[in-house]
């Protein structure tokens, strides 16, 4: 396992993935000249940026630069709050995702998000997860308890808590209740799934075993993750997108952005001198 | 990670399905969303409603003594003639000699919740207060009748009339006979009632004093009672007015602990000891009785004042608190 | 700096340094008093209670009803309304109050709706119950012509609204944002966020909340003189006049009679214990909830 070190480092770290060919790819999610506002406030400027199936792609910078933003668009997480609102388009599988006539809960179940803090819901484990199944389909008991099982399986969790399925998920540990999490994302049977900083409330052992889970569900899925940890998105990301007082820099495979930038301030930040 | 035994190919789920299933939550989700809203506008409605109710019923007797209504002190259901001054003025002079008593004392107990009493027994003394708060006020009605105003009535009234009753200028407001009941003694029991009140919420409001800065007071050699004065109170001053408008809403629109012990007399005495009238008294004793349409629109007419007054108190409290809260943030 | 040093002890010795620690030592001295003070009122008010009340408390009392001036008998029928109308008034009240405060909380938390409301209701929350008996009196008692349970159930329920809606919409507040985000990226819709997480997570406050609202409910009076009435026979027929606790103490204390003044500090106590116990229970409940 690799050691982290959180702190300023001056050496590029070492990227694990190595570069695809974009063009034997499939797009997934296609982003064109989009803005975002807080109310007046231009939080994203003008970006475009293709995101492809079963990759992964991390979303970096300084704090507040925008990739969480950028993140939560996506999803249309925003919709949450007033005041806020997005220009440009957002290419879902050939469907603008910001169209105004959007079903967001559809929208919401095809793109899965995974949050900085980990949010068990509270109840028990099991319900954690069938709780969001049980609402797209009605399955018999022992349907439902293979569905739970698969889940927590492909979250890597199922041996630590097939024991006490009827424990309340806020009793799991930090790094459990995040794979808690993914499970209940991924038992949903989303196409994308969003990672929103996922392993900054996590200590180096769990944040290992996110990074593993992370690699073995774009086999199946399309994963984008946002992090202020550079060794992070070395480790696990194909791709790479530079983000910058809401701007996207530059983005393009993670090897190429990590060994030969295209641009200073990604020079700058990828070896630490700020951010 | 050897745990994707189950692995089934790629998981995505049918989505002409799936999008039937939320076409059928959203209708519930429509439906839910119109009753919560439906209930938030009738707590406006209710608001409204009673207004109106209040005014279509208090018409007939507007209309028919028009501002005299509030000018005059007579009050007689025999040849229908009504004026509100009396109770009107008993409502306001109970709830502010109560204020008078309440608010030091309040704050007293409070400054002792917040800096003095030892560690452990702040819960327990704070709930009790807190407790003294929640009971009926019919309970301190019965308790003032029965064992308050006899204990005024034979040691505290004749003591008063005795020494006060003889300065120039008290004399007036301490003369007449011990009645044990009458306005004096209202007041002191709606002054217990609303002890809790202040104290709770001025305890609140001292409590959301910044730590630093007291400490940065104290740092300079302040004494407690200097921090208290020169800090704590100043920084908190709009709120603890609002706590205090709150209670003396609270006590001007107070009912029953005020109807026992007041006396229900419709007139206006320039002394504290003899027996008086508040609005809330008056409706509760005399509504049920109360024969003719005129009679009966006169009381709902003085409901509407004390609706009016306590508005105007209680809006002002609130628009005070909400300031102190923006404050603090 | 030696000097500096002696300076401040000497300023130590002042006249005016002394004055200021006598004159804390007196507000010290003032604020235990006042405490004390305060204290004393609750157990002069509790001992006076137990000490009249509890004579009274008796198998009669909860078996017969209420008695015609000058012979004994219980408190049956008016501590039956009181179940009766504080029941009704908590199951009319309780779902308007949590709707209202769903909405303020989840749909409309950022809406200039919501603040009127809230402002409104905070007023409500305070405003003279009596007010409310005369607006129920108004809409209701007048148009059917006579006094009934149901008049009465209906003022109780206008006053628990405002109780609930607060500690609704204050307990809604207190769940994280996080998880309603957690919830909407599942793609749930909002009817179902809030009724299986926000609802989940809120529990125990809105139950305190309720708790609070059937205690103050529980002693209110005026409300009740020109609704629901009084009643000196049993009787369960929300069409008619029915008793309750707080109208018979009314009545009894202000009699003449002695045993019907001895019934008026039994049902005192009676609803005073039983305030007490909601209260406690309630504070019990939202304590443990916050552990």
């Amino acid at each position: 396992m690799n050691v982290i070190t959180e702190h300023a480092q001056t050496t590029v770290p070492a990227v694990a993935n190595k570069p695809l060919d974009t063009a034997q790819l499939e797009p997934k999610i296609a982003i064109r000249h989009l803005n975002f506002y807080y109310g007046d406030a231009r939080a994203l400027k003008d970006i475009s940026l293709t995101l492809y199936k079963n990759t992964v792609t991390a979303f970096i910078g300084p704090s507040g630069c925008g990739k969480s933003t950028l993140l939560r668009v996506l999803n249309r997480m925003y919709d949450l709050y007033p005041n806020q609102h997005s220009e440009g388009e957002v290419i879902f599988d050939g469907d603008n995702i910001l169209a105004p006539k959007q079903d967001l809960n559809l929208l919401r179940a095809r793109i899965g998000m995974v949050f900085q803090k980990p949010t068990p819901f509270p109840m028990s484990i099991f319900e954690n997860i069938a709780f969001g199944v049980r609402l797209y389909e009605k399955l018999p008991n022992s349907e439902l308890e293979y569905r739970v099982e698969h889940a927590l399986r492909r979250a890597a969790l199922w041996d630590e808590v097939k024991d006490k399925l009827k424990a309340n998920g806020l009793s799991l540990s930090g790094g459990q209740q995040q794979r808690l999490c993914i499970a209940r994302t991924v038992a949903v049977k989303p196409e994308v799934i969003l990672f929103d900083e996922p392993c900054s409330a996590l200590d180096p052992i769990s944040t290992a075993k996110i990074e593993e889970l992370i690699d073995e569900l774009k086999a199946d899925y399309t994963i984008i993750i946002v992090t202020h940890n550079m060794q992070q998105a070395a480790r696990v990301s194909d791709f790479t997108a530079f983000m910058y007082l809401g701007q996207l820099v530059e983005s393009g495979s993670t090897q190429k952005i990590f060994t030969s930038p295209g641009d200073q301030r990604t020079q700058d930040y990828i070896t630490g001198r700020f951010g | 990670m050897t745990d994707i035994a189950l692995q089934d190919g790629p998981e995505i789920a049918a989505l002409p399905a799936r999008a039937r299933v939320l076409r059928r939550l959203r209708l519930g989700d429509a439906t839910f969303y119109a009753l919560t809203q439906a209930a938030a506008i009738a707590v406006l409605a209710l608001l409204g409603g009673v207004i109106i109710a209040l005014l279509l019923g208090a018409m007939p007797a507007l209309s028919k003594f028009g501002f005299d209504f509030v000018t005059t002190e007579r009050w007689n259901p025999v040849t229908e003639v009504f004026g509100a001054i009396a109770p009107i003025y008993g409502t306001i002079v109970t709830s502010i000699i109560a204020m008078l008593i309440a608010v030091p004392i309040g704050l007293m107990i409070a400054l002792f919740l917040t800096e003095l009493c030892p560690i452990p027994l702040r819960r327990p003394i704070g709930i009790t207060i807190e407790l003294l708060a929640g009971i009926p006020s019919i309970i301190y009605g019965i308790w003032g009748l029965f064992v308050f105003a006899p204990f005024l009535q034979q040691y505290v009234q004749p003591a008063l009339i005795n020494t006060l009753g003889g300065l120039p200028g008290l004399s007036v407001l301490f003369a007449g006979p011990p009645y044990g009941i009458g306005v004096l003694t209202a007041a002191l029991i709606l002054a217990i009632m609303v002890l809790p009140f202040i104290t709770s919420i001025s305890r609140d409001v001292f409590e959301a004093v910044p730590p630093f800065l007291k400490e940065a007071a104290f740092g300079l050699g302040c004494t407690t009672w200097e921090v208290f004065r020169n800090v704590v109170v100043p920084y908190t001053r709009v709120g603890v007015i609002g706590g205090v408008m709150l209670a003396l809403g609270r006590a001007l629109g107070e009912t029953m602990a005020v109807t026992f012990v007041i006396g229900n007399a419709h007139r206006i005495s320039s002394s504290l000891l003899a027996p008086g009238t508040t609005i809330s008294a008056t409706i509760a004793n005399e509504f049920t009785e109360a024969v003719g349409d005129i009679y009966t629109s006169a009381l709902i007419a003085l409901g509407l004042i004390l609706f009016v007054i306590t508005f105007i108190v209680l809006a002002a409290a609130r628009y005070m608190l909400l300031r102190i809260e923006r404050r603090i943030g | 700096m030696v000097q500096t040093v002696k300076t401040t002890a000497t300023t130590a010795r002042t006249p005016l340094y002394a004055g200021r620690r006598r004159r804390n030592a007196m507000m010290i001295v003032l604020a235990w008093f006042a405490a004390l003070f305060g204290m004393a009122w609750l157990a002069l008010i509790l001992g006076a209670l137990l000490w009249e009340g509890l004579s009274g408390v008796s198998l009669r009392a909860f078996t017969e009803m209420t008695p015609p001036p000058g012979s004994g008998g219980g408190l049956l029928n008016p501590i039956v309304g009181s179940l009766i109308l504080t029941g009704l008034g908590v199951a009319i009240g309780t779902p308007i109050g949590i709707l209202a405060g769903t909405y303020m909380a989840e749909y409309g938390r950022y809406n200039k709706l919501t603040s009127v409301v809230r402002f409104i209701n905070d007023i409500l929350l305070s405003a003279p119950s009596i007010v409310v008996g005369l607006f129920v009196y108004e809409i209701l008692v007048r148009p059917m012509g006579h006094f009934s349970g149901i008049a009465g159930a209906v003022a109780l329920a206008i006053i628990v609204i405002p109780v609930v809606v607060r500690t609704t919409e204050d307990m809604l507040l207190l769940v994280p944002n996080t998880l309603r985000e957690a919830a909407a990226a599942l793609g749930l819709p909002r009817a179902y966020v809030v009724h299986r997480i926000a609802y989940g997570a809120a529990r125990a406050g809105i139950v305190t909340g309720i708790l609070l609202a059937i205690a103050r409910i529980s002693g209110e009076t005026a409300p009740l003189l020109f609704t629901a009435l009084n009643n000196q026979f049993w009787s369960t027929n929300l069409n008619a006049p029915m008793a309750s606790l707080p109208a018979v103490i009314f009545q009894f204390a202000l009699s003449p009679y002695n045993d019907w003044q001895r019934l008026a500090w039994t049902g005192a106590l009676l609803i005073t214990l039983a305030v007490l116990a909601l209260s406690i229970i309630a504070r019990a409940l939202s304590s443990s909830d916050k552990n």
